[in-house]
Formats: structure tokens, C-alpha cells, sequence
């Protein structure tokens, strides 16, 4: 069984829009900044563990991330990509501390960065399309929206939850990241009739309850050095590629299984977290989320929406960042934006969105629509 | 410390069979020559590279494998370094911390364009100062195994003996795409210039194929003694000595380290002879010659089969196929049976120590892995 | 040219531009070797999308620091072979540019293989960028942000300090939010340079082989540097440096000479403008349904310069691989359009080594799949407006309908087709004249929602042969309410 402890070190972050930056500068302004709040040089690092989608069509047309971060970093040493869709900082972060536990190493960076708003939104439509199921669902034009639609439609018949609910999450996380520097709506006030009013984009789905496609970048040091935040707990499993196929549509067993592994490393229950960032890609996933993360029994996620304990004044706040609806979702560097915003939420640094002295945080990633998931359970040690 | 339970390969060749099908068949081969179940396993790491023209444009590979083979409770995720997709997912592998670990590499490469395909692997170079300027991989290997040549002396002739020694293996190798093909020196020579100095028979053939390794912690008669990866520079023109891979020396001095041996007692080798020029340079960075002097190695057997350093005698990349993800495990496929004396009409007297060299790009990403046989 | 980031202190060199040394942290100096040679060369047989035209070589040049960069060329070269770039020898010369991340240098280098820049530190400045709709700079409609922040640098630091930006955006279109949202308006407030919109200018007569132009007086009174986008254009087949000048003139000019012919005032124009260098902004580019945001972007990280606004046109549609537009050929003046390319001087990297795949428009596409067009050289103000009404119609089910416009509509090209719509004063007449009768008849000056609403009303319905009394009015009534609706 595992046993070294592993901290966080620093962490860093662009802010999410659709600036024409290239990644290379991307990247040296998040590890600049993750840099910056430790005593490290780079060279202290010993690993670097990248997660970039590799799109053939974006201009960046390059399938060996690994050398590319050398070239840029001109050193030699092992850098590995591990992508994983919309999972991909979440399972890199994972794959890192399994790394961490298994080896003589001290520190390793985790880096994600996707360049996907530089082509035409057809295309970009295209390239998520190709992470559903080839035969069953992408001749069937079972595009992204629609296969989280699906499920949406199947928790609401089942459960009775309302598209009223969905609209609730999303204000949530456009109040949250009205006040977040980083976020894509940043100082964008969105109000509930906007949300309810935007255009259906696959039923029920409206376009607000969908995340917006950005450019960033994200990165975090995890080190066996004590710091003032530990990972205590990391778990990540992986199901059946089709929601459709699941047993149970409203259910994503990979989230539960992950939290299992995260919550019993940890040694702590659903009912002792202070913060959670979770993948609200689509509103209805960060509903399901809420009973699969066991915050509420199954088909009673709406509740927590609607008496305000997500809210970020509640008793568990949830996506304080804005999530991935509010802040943005460049796909690979979502998972560690949310290792960016549970550490800054424990050091302080949140500005107007802080909530109060949170003791244990938890970072849900999620590809595809529920395929994998990555859980991390982060302890304030401050 | 990790050890190889059991090893699988479907054959590489053309394919008429879909990717799901052919990791099935490796995972299967796998799991039989390991003597476990898939429910033994705790966690699956895959390499595949998703490309958009393979028919197949299916990008969450990770969640394809769950379905075929049925695991819904323990994680599966992919890698991805080109050429090196095999070696880079064994080592995350090897330091994954977990009991039962499946390896698993696979490509499809037969039903994209050739076009396409020089295209896919292009995307492996730098894109200002590379792909603009028409560096295709061969193109790169070319300017490469030209700076060798000026500096070093070694001639077309030299290359052209590397093909056929690996063909000469790959014909006793049922896994290989050239098996029972005889290709001879006087085909190598004439076969036409792909980019210059380089021919068709200088290039390794790109195609189908899967190839699955199954480690564990429980102790077995092969063990995984050293293990190292480096990312080496995506441009080759870059590093001050353009017939050196640095990253490869890396690698390797890490690898040797590690398993506390030195160059002199590795047995045989698989090295990544993605173009016949590459197997050259490898004989030099990973320390079985001084530098400039690796084409002595060829010209006297050293590395032929019955040389006393047999190189490839699966045949390499070159005769035994070049599926890029499947390559870097199928080549631990080829040292653990040799080790358990599979290989008939291949098969060497002295399998000690085996090493298995994958790279990926023009010598970015380079892998170093060293079996040790325990079973005497 | 090859340039390095190094730092002194670490000894490190980078191939791309960073500011800072990530290991000490102290600000990194640009190396740049001028004198290279060839120390490696290959010849490549086999084609790949981006390089389709195959044998071509690729030189590996060493510079006096010992930096190394492949080159594509389609000379044969030598080991040991000096390799120099020549300057231009006539005012016609085109530089083609590969840029290789950094900007400025690659500017200012191709600037100098002109035979002369014909500005100095004493003139005005007018720098005329590609301004025509509300974008943003991923989308490539607009002239790039950064291009044009360092053309202002570069003329900053050679002395000028009488610049200013202008444009005119498409008709329909404002200039300060199209700029705004492209970011080119930030870049001038950066710099401290006014942002003036043609529009509002003074215009002053001229008269060319015929012809009357009403021409912005900046253009008469300044030196002119044209920045256009180099795109593909669905009606005229290549929006390059001579298209971008078409906003020179005021909009009535602009529709006179869409009446005339395009094609062929369009040339007499570059003629009647005082001569002017043009910078092509290929560091994206636009293919496929260019010129709006209907467009993709190519990724073509070139530029295109000459202060032959023909020349330069002539050799991007060259290197696009595209078929020329006729305008162009009808500029160059001469009967044979092929003995024309072959003598055109093209400077930096070469014409075939430069090659590069552009996706041809289709010229009956709109931006709704069901709507086809069928033009005749329209002017932009019945063109774009039926593209935009297109594009709010996308996501509706419907039916094909074909809408007519321009008025050099020939049988010919409504031969065969159902449910047609006559869009524009000019069809609308041009198709009576024909004797052909069409589903419905819509003026240019319709309201936007009037217009919508017949057009969809058309569209969803299958069995419409004509349009009825009640269609109209309650398209009428639609746009009447949308008035009313925005008045309060």
C-alpha cells in the first residue's frame, strides 16, 4: 500500500479565453508562475508529465508533446504525454504521484495545455465528436451535447429533476466566476433569464447549460518535500466508452469507483469536505456528480442545488472557480485548473470568491461522459 | 521491482482486422502465456495514436478497451510518444506502483493514404522550422544519416547490410510482416530512393499490429532490471552533433545504472531500426561501440544472429513491421521468448541479458529497458 | 536568416522566442546568423499533403555561430555551397517570406530584399489594414493584431512619426466595432495612432481609362502601406492586395463599379491610385469560403510583399495552388497569363518550395446548406447581406431555394433551377428581362426581418411556387413589430 506522502508545491494558470497566444507561451507563463510561490529552480524538477489533446487540426499540428517541452525547456529528461480527452490533467496528475510513490525522484510537473479555438467551431464540434463511440454514436451524430442531453433527459424522467435545476448550477457558477481573475466570464454578469432564454442546442440542453471551448494552459509541482497542501487521496477508473451502454444512464460508476479509492486513502468522508471543484462540462454532469461524489443520495442532487449548499456561501461549496461553465473548458488543463483554484482557496488567495479556512478539498475530472474519472482529495495543512 | 508475467503479438502485416480486434487478440495471447485472468489485473496502460484518416477516428481509445474487455472497476489510460508509444508506456508501467499491470500497444495503419500517413508521422517534427520545409520522417533520418556519413565514412553499403540481416531474422519470425519473404542484397540496393540517401529498403514499413506484456510484482524467471526514458530534442538539427542522440545516451547510462550491468554484459538487443541508419548510431549511443566505429559492428557480424551481439533477431522494425505504438512492447514480446527458448529456428544460446531500445521522432523521445533472465 | 534566443549566462539556446531564461531568470539576447551554408542536403521522393509536388530537396544551412536550419528548395545544391538570398531588381518583385516564430525579424528581413522601401522618416503614413466585419483574430477576417503592431514598430523605429490606420469596413458593417472586436483598435491606442474610418473621410475625383473614382484623400495625401489578408473569395475568386483597396473608394463609387464589371474596373483602380507597397498577411490566411467568417482559417505562416499590388495577387494565387481569378489576369495587361507567371520575379523563398494546398470556394455555397447562390458579380451590398441572411436561417429544416443576384445573369445560369429568388434591384430586373419568373422578388432595401421572414416561410415550405399577398404582409408585419420592439 502507498505510503509516502505527497504534496503540492506550486500551481499556475492562464487565464481561459480566446487569445491567439501560442502554447510554448502559454506554458512558460503557468510554470513562471507555479515557480514563483515555491523556492524551486527549474532544474529541481525531475519529471515532467504533460497532457495536451494533440489535434491534427489546429496549427500546432504536433504529435510528440514530450521533445517539444524539451526543445522549449532545452533539457534533456523524462517528460511523458498522457492525454485523456477532457480527463487529461486529472489522470496526468494521477499518473504523476503513482510515479512520485514508485520512484527515486523528488519533484514532478504536471502541465496541460490545449490550443482548440483556432478553428472554425464545426470542426472543433468535430474533434470532441471523436471521442463517442464510432459505430454506435458518431454515425448517429451523437455529438457531445447530445449524448449528455440523453442523459439528462434519462435522470429527469427518472428522478424528476427540472430544467429549473440545471439553470440554478449554471447561475452558481457565473456568479462564482464573475469574481474570478482566471475565468473566461470574468466581470461577465449572466443573469437567470439569460440562461433559461439561450438557445436549445440539444434538447433539453440549452447553450448555457453547456461549458464554452477555450484556450489555456495549467500546471501544478507535486513534491515529496512537505508543503503546505497534500494530496491524500487519488483515485482513477475507467468504464464502457457509450453512456448508453451503462446499466444505469444516470449513474457514472467511473466517478464512483474513483472517489471509493480517493475517499479510503484519504480516510475521510463525503461529509467532512469543505470545497469541491467538480466537471460541470455539462450542468446536469455536475448534478449527477453530486450523488455519485456521495454528497447527496442517489436522485436527491437537485436539493442541494435548490436550498443553496453548493452555493458559495453554503456548506459545500462547489466550483468556486466558476467550473468548467463559467471559467472555461480547454479540455487537457481543466483537471489541474481545479488543483489551481482548491490550493489557492487554501492559501487564501481568492480575493472576493474565498471562502472560509477550507480543511479538505476535492478535484472531480471527468472525460468523455463519464469514460474515465480522476478524484484527488487535497488536505490544508496551513 | 518489477518482473514479465507473460507477453502477446498479433502478427504484424495488413490487417483486414479493426484495432478492437487485434488488442483483443494480443491482451488474450497475453493473459494465456501469463496463466491469469483479466480479472487478476489492477490497471491498464495503452499507447495508440489517434489519427484522423485510420476509418477508425475513435479518440477515447481507453473507454473502447473497457468494452472489449469488460473492465469497468480499474483504470485505463493512454500514452502517447510517437514511435516510442510501447517503451514510454512500459516504463510509466514499471513505476506505476501497482501488483498486476497490462501493457498494451496497438496501431492500425493500413487503411490511411500513404499521403496521409507521411503526413501523420510529419506531425512527430517541429512545425515552423520542420513541416514547413518539407521534413518528412525519412527526410529527417536522410540529413541525419548523411552528417554520420561525412564525419564517419560509413557508406550506403553499410545500411544496406543492416536491412538484410534483419530481413534474414525476420524470415524464421511468424510474427513478422516479412516472414518467409526472402529479400536480397542486390533488392536492397536497387529499391528506390525514398529521400536521399535513404531507399525504400532503408525505411521501416509501416503497419498493423498489436503486442501486450503483462508485469507484475510476484517474482518470475524475467526480471525488469533497469528502466529509463528521456525526451531528447524534437528537431534534430538542434543538438550541436547531429550523429549523436543524446537522449539515447541518456537513457541508456540510466538503464545500465540501474541494473547494475554494463554494456559488455548485455546478451542481445532489440534496437529501434526505424530507418537502417538508426540502428547504426544505436550501436554506438547505447555503448557497444565507440563512436564512428559502429559500422564495424555490421561489417564483421558482430550483430548478425550468430555474431556474439545479435541485434533484432525479430527481425527489427524494419523486416518485422513498424505499427508505432505496438513496436516498443513487441519488443519486449521478442526478448522474454527468446529468455524462455520460443524462438526455434531464432533462438540464441546466451539470453542472460537482453536490452530493448525505442525511440520515438528522430531520437525525442528514447526508452531503455533491461530484462534480466533469472530462470539460468 | 536564423535566429536564436540565447543566454549567456547558462549557456543555453532556444529555437523559439521566450523573454526570460527559465533557469535564471534573466532576459534572453536574439542571436541572428546571416552568413549560412549548405552542410547537408536530401532529395525527397515521396509526397504528404502539405508538400504534394514532389522530387524536392531540403538543404541543411549552418550559419557563422554554428545554428543549423532545414531549408525546402527545389535548386540543387551542393554540400559546402554558400547560400544567399538575393535582393529584388525591379518594383514588381514579390518576397515571399516562410515565418519562423518571430515576426519582427522576418519584417524587417523581407523588407530589405526589396529593391527599395520608398518610405522615409519625413513622410506620412497611412497604413490600410484588412477591416471589414466584427471578428476575432482566430477567425482570420481581419488583418492579425500583431502584423500590424510590428509594421508600427518598424516604421517607429526608422523615424516615421506621422502614421495613422485607416479602413472602411464592409457596407453594413462599422468600422470602430469591427476593429474593436479584432483587436486592431487596442494596437492603436497601444501605439498612440489614430484610427480613422474611411468612411467619414474626403473624397477626391479622379478619372482612370474612363472611369470615375471618388478616392479617400488619406490615400492621395499619404504613403500607403496595404496590409490585406491574403484569402480565397467565393464571388471573385482571390481577396488579396487589389481587392483590399477596393474600400479606398466611397461606397457609391464601390457599386458603380460592381455595375460596370468588377472584374474589369477593378484593375483601372490599382491604376488610378498613386503607387503603394503592400505587406499580405498570410500568417493565417483564409481558405475555402473566404472572404467573411464563412471562411477557415490555413495556417499559412507567410508573407507576401511587393509594391505590385498584380504581381503580388498573381503569386499567392500561384502558391495556393488556386484557379486565377480573372481580374487578375485582365490586370496584368497581357494575353498570356502563363508567360506572365513564369517571368514574375519572385524573391526569399521560392515559388514551388512555398506551394501550399488552399481549399477552393464553392461559389453556389451559403452559409445554410439548403440556400444556394447563384451570382453575378452582385455588388457587396446585395452579396454580404444575403450571406448574413443565410446564416440566421442556419439550424432551420428546409428546402432548396436558389437566390439570384447581380445583374449579369444569363440564362445559362438559372437554367434548370427551382424556386428561385430574385435578391437585388438588378436581378429582380435582369431575370424580367429573361423572361423568367421567380418565386418571390426581395429589394435590397427590405427590411432585415421582413426579409427573414420570407425567405423562411420560402424555405420550410416545398410546394411554395410563389408568394402569396398574405406572405407579405405578415413578413411586412414581422418587421414592422421588430421596429416597433427596438424603438422601446
Amino acid at each position: 500500500m502507498v505510503s509516502m506522502k505527497v504534496y503540492i508545491k506550486g500551481v499556475g494558470m492562464t487565464k481561459f479565453g480566446v487569445d491567439r497566444k501560442s502554447s510554448h507561451e502559454r506554458i512558460c507563463e503557468v510554470i513562471g508562475e507555479c515557480l514563483k510561490s515555491t523556492d524551486m529552480n527549474f532544474d529541481d524538477i525531475d519529471v515532467i508529465f504533460a497532457s495536451n489533446s494533440e489535434s491534427e487540426r489546429n496549427e500546432e499540428r504536433q504529435k510528440h508533446q514530450g521533445p517539444m517541452l524539451s526543445t522549449l525547456f532545452q533539457r534533456e529528461m523524462p517528460i511523458l504525454n498522457v492525454p485523456a480527452g477532457c480527463a487529461g490533467g486529472g489522470v496526468a496528475l494521477w499518473n504523476s504521484i503513482n510515479y512520485l510513490r514508485s520512484s527515486d525522484c523528488k519533484n514532478i510537473m504536471v502541465i496541460g495545455y490545449d490550443n482548440i479555438v483556432s478553428l472554425t467551431s464545426e470542426i472543433i464540434t468535430d474533434e470532441i465528436l471523436m471521442g463517442s463511440e464510432r459505430i454506435c454514436e458518431q454515425t448517429e451524430g451523437l455529438n457531445f451535447p447530445a449524448q449528455n442531453a440523453l442523459v439528462a433527459q434519462q435522470y429527469m424522467m427518472k428522478y424528476g429533476a427540472t430544467s429549473d435545476d440545471l439553470a440554478l448550477i449554471a447561475l452558481k457558477n457565473h456568479e462564482n466566476a464573475f469574481d474570478n481573475p482566471k475565468a473566461m466570464f470574468y466581470k461577465k454578469k449572466v443573469t437567470l433569464d439569460m440562461i433559461k432564454k439561450s438557445p436549445v442546442v440539444a434538447s433539453p440542453l440549452r447553450l448555457f447549460d453547456c461549458s464554452i471551448s477555450v484556450n489555456g494552459a495549467a500546471a501544478a509541482i507535486i513534491s515529496k518535500d512537505p508543503g503546505n497542501i497534500e494530496i491524500i487521496g487519488s483515485g482513477m477508473c475507467t468504464t464502457s466508452l457509450s453512456p448508453i451502454e451503462r446499466k444505469d444512464m444516470t449513474s457514472m460508476s467511473s466517478t464512483i469507483k474513483a472517489a471509493k479509492t480517493a475517499y479510503e486513502q484519504a480516510g475521510i468522508k463525503p461529509e467532512d469536505l469543505d470545497i469541491a471543484e467538480l466537471h460541470d462540462a455539462f450542468t446536469p454532469l455536475e448534478l449527477l456528480s453530486y450523488e455519485d461524489l456521495g454528497f447527496a443520495k442517489k436522485g436527491h442532487g437537485a436539493e442541494l442545488i435548490r436550498d443553496g449548499t453548493t452555493k458559495i456561501n453554503g456548506s459545500l461549496p462547489v466550483n468556486t472557480s466558476g467550473g468548467l461553465k463559467a471559467k472555461g473548458h480547454p479540455i487537457s488543463p481543466t483537471g489541474l485548473a481545479q488543483i489551481y483554484e482548491i490550493s489557492k482557496q487554501m492559501k487564501n488567495e481568492c480575493g472576493k470568491r474565498q471562502i472560509n479556512k477550507p480543511k479538505y478539498g476535492l478535484a472531480q475530472n471527468v472525460g468523455g461522459v463519464g469514460t474515465m474519472a480522476a478524484v484527488h482529495i487535497l488536505k490544508n495543512l496551513n | 521491482m518489477y518482473y514479465v508475467k507473460g507477453v502477446g503479438m498479433t502478427k504484424f502485416g495488413v490487417h483486414s482486422k479493426t484495432s478492437q480486434e487485434l488488442c483483443y487478440e494480443a491482451v488474450m495471447e497475453a493473459l494465456e502465456d501469463a496463466n491469469m485472468q483479466l480479472s487478476d489485473i489492477d490497471q491498464i496502460i495503452i499507447s495508440k495514436g489517434d489519427s484522423l484518416h485510420d476509418g477508425e477516428r475513435q479518440r477515447l481509445f481507453q473507454g473502447v478497451l473497457s468494452n472489449i474487455l469488460g473492465c469497468e472497476d480499474i483504470p485505463i489510460f493512454r500514452v502517447t510518444a510517437a514511435c516510442s508509444g510501447g517503451g514510454s508506456a512500459f516504463w510509466d508501467a514499471v513505476h506505476s506502483g501497482k501488483k498486476n499491470v497490462l501493457v498494451l500497444g496497438v496501431e492500425k495503419l493500413s487503411p490511411c493514404l500513404t499521403k496521409y500517413l507521411t503526413d501523420e508521422f510529419m506531425m512527430a517534427a517541429e512545425r515552423i522550422y520542420e513541416q514547413t520545409e518539407g521534413l518528412n520522417f525519412p527526410a529527417q533520418n536522410a540529413l541525419v544519416a548523411q552528417q554520420y556519413m561525412i564525419k564517419y565514412g560509413a557508406t550506403s553499403d553499410d545500411l544496406a547490410l543492416i536491412a538484410l540481416k534483419n530481413h534474414e531474422n525476420a524470415f524464421d519470425n511468424p510474427k513478422a510482416k516479412f516472414y518467409k519473404k526472402k529479400v536480397t542484397l542486390d533488392m536492397i540496393k536497387k529499391s528506390p530512393v525514398v529521400a536521399s540517401p535513404l531507399r525504400l529498403f532503408d525505411c521501416s514499413i509501416s503497419v498493423d499490429g498489436a503486442a501486450a506484456a503483462i508485469i507484475s510484482k510476484d517474482k518470475t524467471d524475467i526480471k525488469i532490471a533497469g528502466s529509463s526514458l528521456y525526451a531528447g530534442r524534437l528537431s534534430t538539427f538542434e543538438s550541436p552533433d547531429m550523429s549523436t542522440w543524446e537522449a539515447t545516451v541518456l537513457a541508456a547510462k540510466d538503464a545500465y545504472n540501474e541494473a547494475g550491468v554494463t554494456h559488455e554484459d548485455i546478451d542481445f538487443v532489440e534496437v529501434h531500426d526505424a530507418f537502417t541508419p538508426v540502428e547504426l548510431l544505436s550501436y554506438e549511443d547505447l555503448g557497444f561501440a565507440k563512436k564512428g566505429q559502429g559500422p564495424k559492428l555490421i561489417r564483421d557480424g558482430t550483430t548478425k544472429i550468430n555474431g556474439s551481439l545479435p541485434v533484432n533477431t525479430s527481425g527489427g522494425l524494419k523486416a518485422k513491421g513498424h505499427p508505432v505504438s505496438a513496436t516498443g512492447v513487441s519488443q519486449i514480446y521478442e526478448i522474454v521468448r527468446q529468455m524462455r527458448g520460443r524462438c526455434d529456428k531464432r533462438q540464441l544460446d546466451r539470453t542472460r541479458t537482453g536490452l530493448a531500445h525505442n525511440v520515438g521522432g528522430a531520437g525525442s523521445t528514447v526508452t531503455v529497458h533491461i530484462l534480466k533472465n533469472l530462470g539460468g | 536568416m536564423i535566429v536564436r534566443w540565447v543566454c549567456e549566462k547558462d549557456n543555453r539556446k532556444w529555437i523559439y522566442p521566450i523573454k526570460k531564461c527559465l533557469y535564471c531568470g534573466e532576459p534572453v539576447k536574439k542571436q541572428v546568423g546571416r552568413k549560412t551554408k549548405v552542410i547537408g542536403l536530401t532529395k525527397v521522393n515521396i509526397p504528404s499533403p502539405l508538400h504534394p509536388i514532389t522530387p524536392y530537396n531540403i538543404i541543411l544551412l549552418e550559419d557563422e555561430f554554428g545554428n543549423r536550419m532545414p531549408k525546402k528548395t527545389m535548386k540543387d545544391y551542393k554540400i559546402g555551397d554558400v547560400y544567399s538570398i538575393e535582393k529584388a531588381k525591379t518594383d514588381s518583385a514579390v518576397i515571399i517570406t516562410k515565418i519562423k516564430y518571430d515576426l519582427g525579424e522576418s519584417l524587417k528581413e523581407s523588407l530589405n530584399l526589396l529593391n527599395s522601401f520608398d518610405i522615409e522618416k519625413q513622410d506620412k503614413v497611412l497604413i490600410k489594414p484588412c477591416i471589414i466585419e466584427p471578428a476575432y483574430p482566430y477567425q482570420t477576417s481581419n488583418t492579425s493584431p500583431k502584423l500590424l503592431d510590428e509594421i508600427i514598430k518598424m516604421l517607429k523605429d526608422m523615424g516615421v512619426s506621422d502614421i495613422i490606420v485607416g479602413d472602411q469596413a464592409m457596407p453594413g458593417n462599422d468600422t470602430t466595432a469591427s476593429a474593436k472586436k479584432s483587436g486592431i483598435l487596442d494596437v492603436c491606442k497601444k501605439n498612440d495612432i489614430p484610427l480613422v474610418d474611411l468612411r467619414k473621410s474626403q473624397y477626391i475625383e479622379k478619372t482612370e481609362d474612363g472611369m470615375k473614382f471618388s478616392i479617400a484623400k488619406e490615400i492621395m495625401e499619404r504613403k500607403v502601406i496595404n496590409v490585406p489578408v491574403m484569402k480565397t473569395n467565393s464571388q471573385l475568386g482571390v481577396s488579396g492586395a487589389m481587392e483590399n483597396m477596393l474600400r479606398v473608394v466611397d461606397e457609391n463609387t464601390q457599386m458603380e463599379m460592381f455595375a460596370v464589371d468588377i472584374e474589369k474596373t477593378l484593375p483601372k483602380l490599382i491604376k488610378a491610385l498613386p503607387k503603394f507597397v503592400t505587406i499580405g498577411d498570410a500568417t493565417i490566411g483564409m481558405h475555402a469560403q473566404g472572404p467573411t467568417l464563412l471562411g477557415e482559417p490555413a495556417f499559412m505562416n507567410m508573407l507576401f510583399i511587393s509594391k505590385d499590388p498584380v504581381a503580388l495577387d498573381s503569386a499567392f494565387s500561384e502558391v495556393g495552388m488556386l484557379p486565377t481569378p480573372e481580374y487578375i489576369k485582365e490586370a496584368t495587361g497581357i494575353n498570356e497569363y502563363d508567360a506572365y507567371v513564369k517571368k514574375l520575379e519572385i524573391v526569399g523563398d521560392e515559388l514551388e518550395a512555398a506551394r501550399y494546398h488552399l481549399k477552393v470556394p464553392d461559389k453556389t455555397a451559403s452559409a445554410h446548406p439548403r440556400i444556394k447562390l447563384i451570382d453575378a458579380k452582385s455588388n457587396p451590398l446585395v452579396f454580404y447581406t444575403a450571406l448574413k441572411a443565410s446564416s440566421k436561417l442556419v439550424g432551420l429544416p428546409g428546402h432548396e431555394i436558389n437566390i439570384a443576384m447581380g445583374k449579369f445573369l444569363t440564362e445559362e445560369m438559372v437554367n434548370g433551377k427551382k424556386r428561385i429568388i430574385a435578391y437585388g434591384t438588378d436581378a429582380i430586373n435582369k431575370l424580367k428581362e429573361l423572361n423568367i419568373t421567380p418565386i418571390a422578388e426581395v429589394p435590397e432595401d427590405m427590411g432585415d426581418i421582413e426579409k427573414l421572414t420570407l425567405l423562411k416561410s420560402i424555405l420550410e415550405n416545398p410546394d411554395k411556387k410563389s408568394v402569396s399577398v398574405k406572405d407579405k404582409m405578415k413578413s411586412k408585419l414581422a418587421g414592422l413589430g421588430a421596429k416597433i420592439k427596438g424603438a422601446f
